[in-house]
């Protein structure tokens, strides 16, 4: 039992509460200090404010539930972006050629949101079929130009200008997604319910499951999975085509909230932004770690701190970049020193015992 | 039977070139898809050929930076914020007067890109951080530093902030009818391929990518040689920057945003292994080439709008890459065969 209680107050999750923990409670000084100089009027870092603006850092929170997989796996896909940014040039593409055969327009959204999710895990099972077949090539490499096709198609598709459908009743439903609902006196962003419950679904299915633990063993050590009975390329076609999906799921919210104007060059660096908010929360590129919980804590801290960095201190959208890339690097570099030094000094304990 | 046997081992020859030598095959690519753009566009080579050159050498000197860190397994992706960073600081310093020479922006270029590289280098070696994550942060990193107001407070570096002296000197200087700035990438290519290949920290760059613990039991400082292919490569992001800033003669926060990824293609193209321990500088030359020639050949065929040159650089690049792997089964298989295996 204290065994247990030890291992999960030092487990990277609960590091994570402590930092967020921590972050929050600078931000709140900093808020009533400069209330107190008179600064602002009112505190502005408060649980309902700082919820209502999380809403555009929850955008790319499920497709980094998707990278999570991916990175569970050992894997990378850099892809996730271009393939969320072909969804949603799918999703305005059919929608506007349906409208303009005379379908009618809640059928046409309906099937377009369909073909936009189609699209999404398309790409995903595309990118799985190639990593499977062509093992010489690494997911990496094959993802960085598959990443260039996918975007060269949705340039393709809407020739580099802006699809907009303004006053459009049907396809303003869309920016609904992107409303708040009021629960409890505070008004919660769909965005975030949604995740939550995909997260809940994720932890469930990759922690609890048979067929999740599955992921991180091919992760460990991948030929010991296959030798041990796991259907490694089953699993890797299965979580591409699962990352491609929760692409487009992405893109549906992103058109919602970009009030329906769809790009090509839209969704650019998601997939870093992802990446990072995944191996925040304890996935690493190497495989065989991480939990769906971390993920879900360090999406929240890279938003309280890009939303308190940007009002409090009045920090320019560069500086807040600059901090995610620090929190990324120490990150992993903190830990590993710990450790380090911890065999370090594991290693003098043993040379002065022999000694005695 | 004996009378087939030569055919026999020249065909087998023939397949032993394509394996050993995967930049045989991307050279035919390359011919193939240069007649072929010959074919629709009257007279593009004579026309074009130093446009290419010009174009591609930005992307030649970061490849062949890159062809290092590639070699060690690594991969740099902070490049192209390291060449926006190094063209921000070296330009900033031409605009208030501190260096007004070739020589200066250059060193500034180099020392600039050095630094980033070598902190991306020691984060890998001594604090056992993966290549990816150390490198996504430092672009993040690198290009934020650029408009920060306490730092370089940076919003754009335009054509005139720039010295004529040095607007002159990358383009209209001209040697052997090649301007400077193509002459600055074959010089970085030699420097580079010389050293991997012929000098004793060079092939320990080899032997850490294909064995890293083998090459530390032989004496080998995996930790020094990770930080000296970072070092290198960084070195030349930061070049570039200097070569950007004199090809488009403008440098802000966003300029080569998402470059890093041709700069890794061309090497993938050129047969370099992301595992490490095997590629070499000829095939990233080609694999440099192939991409410029896609680049400037693609928007002169006139096929529908200009917008299709991207789904068709995307196309090219992931066919030209499976062919590769597929071309390599299909001799191995064929070379099997012949031993009656």
């Amino acid at each position: 039992m204290k065994q247990r209680l030890k291992r999960i107050l030092l487990s990277w999750e609960a590091m994570l509460i402590v930092v967020f923990a921590i972050v929050c409670v600078a931000f709140n000084q900093q808020d009533a200090s400069r209330q107190a100089a008179g600064l602002s009027k009112k505190d502005v870092f408060n649980l309902a404010s700082v919820i209502k603006s999380m809403r555009p850092y929850m955008l790319y929170s499920f497709m980094t539930l998707g990278i999570a997989l991916i990175l569970a796996m050992g894997d990378i896909d850099i892809s996730a972006g271009a393939s969320a940014a072909l969804s949603a040039a799918m999703l305005g593409i059919l929608y506007k050629t349906m409208m303009d055969a005379g379908v009618p327009s809640g059928l046409s959204l309906a099937l377009a949101l369909v073909g936009c999710v189609a699209t999404g895990t398309l790409c995903g099972a595309a990118n799985g079929f190639l990593v499977i077949r062509f093992k010489e090539l690494f997911p990496m490499i094959i993802t960085l130009t598959t990443q260039l096709f996918f975007r060269g198609v949705a340039f393709l598709l809407l020739g580099g200008g802006t699809l907009t459908f303004k006053n459009d009743k049907t396809f303003d439903l869309l920016k609904t997604l992107y409303n708040t609902v009021t629960i409890g006196g505070i008004s919660i962003p769909i965005v975030i319910i949604v995740f939550l419950a995909f997260a809940a679904v994720f932890y469930v299915w990759l922690h609890l499951t048979a067929n999740g633990r599955r992921i991180f063993a091919l992760g460990t050590n991948s030929k010991a999975a296959y030798l041990s009975g796991v259907r490694t390329d089953k699993i890797k076609f299965t979580m591409f085509t699962i990352c491609g999906l929760l692409s487009s799921v992405t893109a549906v919210f992103f058109v919602g909230a970009t009030s329906s104007s769809i790009r090509a060059d839209s969704m650019v660096g998601y997939e870093m932004y992802a990446i990072a908010a995944a191996v925040l929360g304890g996935f690493s590129t190497s495989g065989g770690k991480g939990s769906i919980v971390g993920v879900v804590i360090s999406l929240f801290l890279f938003g309280v701190i890009k939303i308190g960095l940007g009002t409090l201190y009045g920090f320019a959208d560069s500086m807040v970049n600059m901090s995610v890339g620090v929190i990324l690097i120490l990150s992993t570099l903190l830990p590993n020193v710990a450790a380090q030094i911890n065999a370090a000094g594991r290693v003098r304990k043993r040379r002065a015992s022999s000694l005695v | 039977m004996t009378a087939q046997a030569p055919v026999k081992r020249k065909a087998s020859s023939f397949a032993a070139l394509l394996i050993q030598r995967r930049e045989v095959l991307l050279l035919l690519v390359l011919v193939a898809l240069l007649s072929a753009v010959s074919v629709r566009v009257r007279g593009y080579i004579p026309n074009n050929w130093l446009n290419i050159l010009k174009g591609g050498s930005i992307n030649m000197v970061m490849a062949a930076g890159m062809l290092p860190v590639l070699l060690i397994g690594s991969i740099d992706i902070s490049v192209a914020s390291t060449l926006a960073l190094s063209g921000a600081v070296s330009g900033m310093l031409m605009r208030d007067g501190y260096i007004a020479t070739v020589p200066g922006m250059i060193l500034v270029g180099l020392g600039v890109g050095a630094v980033i590289g070598a902190l991306n280098g020691s984060l890998m070696a001594w604090g056992r951080v993966l290549p990816i994550i150390v490198t996504l942060g430092m672009s993040y990193i690198a290009r934020a530093l650029i408009p920060m107001d306490w730092l370089l407070g940076l919003n754009k570096i335009s054509r005139t902030n720039l010295t004529d002296s040095f607007k002159v000197f990358m383009l209209d200087n001209t040697f052997l009818r090649l301007p400077y700035l193509v002459w600055t990438a074959v010089i970085v290519t030699f420097v580079i391929g010389i050293f991997l290949r012929y000098t004793r920290v060079g092939r320990s760059i080899y032997a850490v990518g294909s064995n890293e613990s083998a090459a530390l039991v032989r004496g080998v400082s995996a930790n020094r040689v990770k930080l000296l292919a970072h070092t290198i490569c960084g070195a030349t992001a930061g070049l570039a920057g200097i070569l950007w800033l004199g090809y488009y003669n403008s440098v802000e926060k966003s300029t080569a945003t998402g470059d890093e990824m041709y700069v890794i293609a061309a090497c993938v193209l050129g047969g370099v292994s992301v595992t490490g321990g095997y590629g070499k500088i000829s095939g990233v030359v080609i694999g440099a080439v192939l991409i410029a020639v896609i680049n400037s050949a693609i928007p002169q065929l006139n096929i529908g709008n200009s917008m299709i040159t991207e789904f068709i650089k995307g196309l090219l690049l992931l066919a030209t890459i499976l062919l590769n792997v597929i071309l390599g089964w299909v001799m191995r298989k064929r070379e099997l065969a012949q031993r009656s295996i």
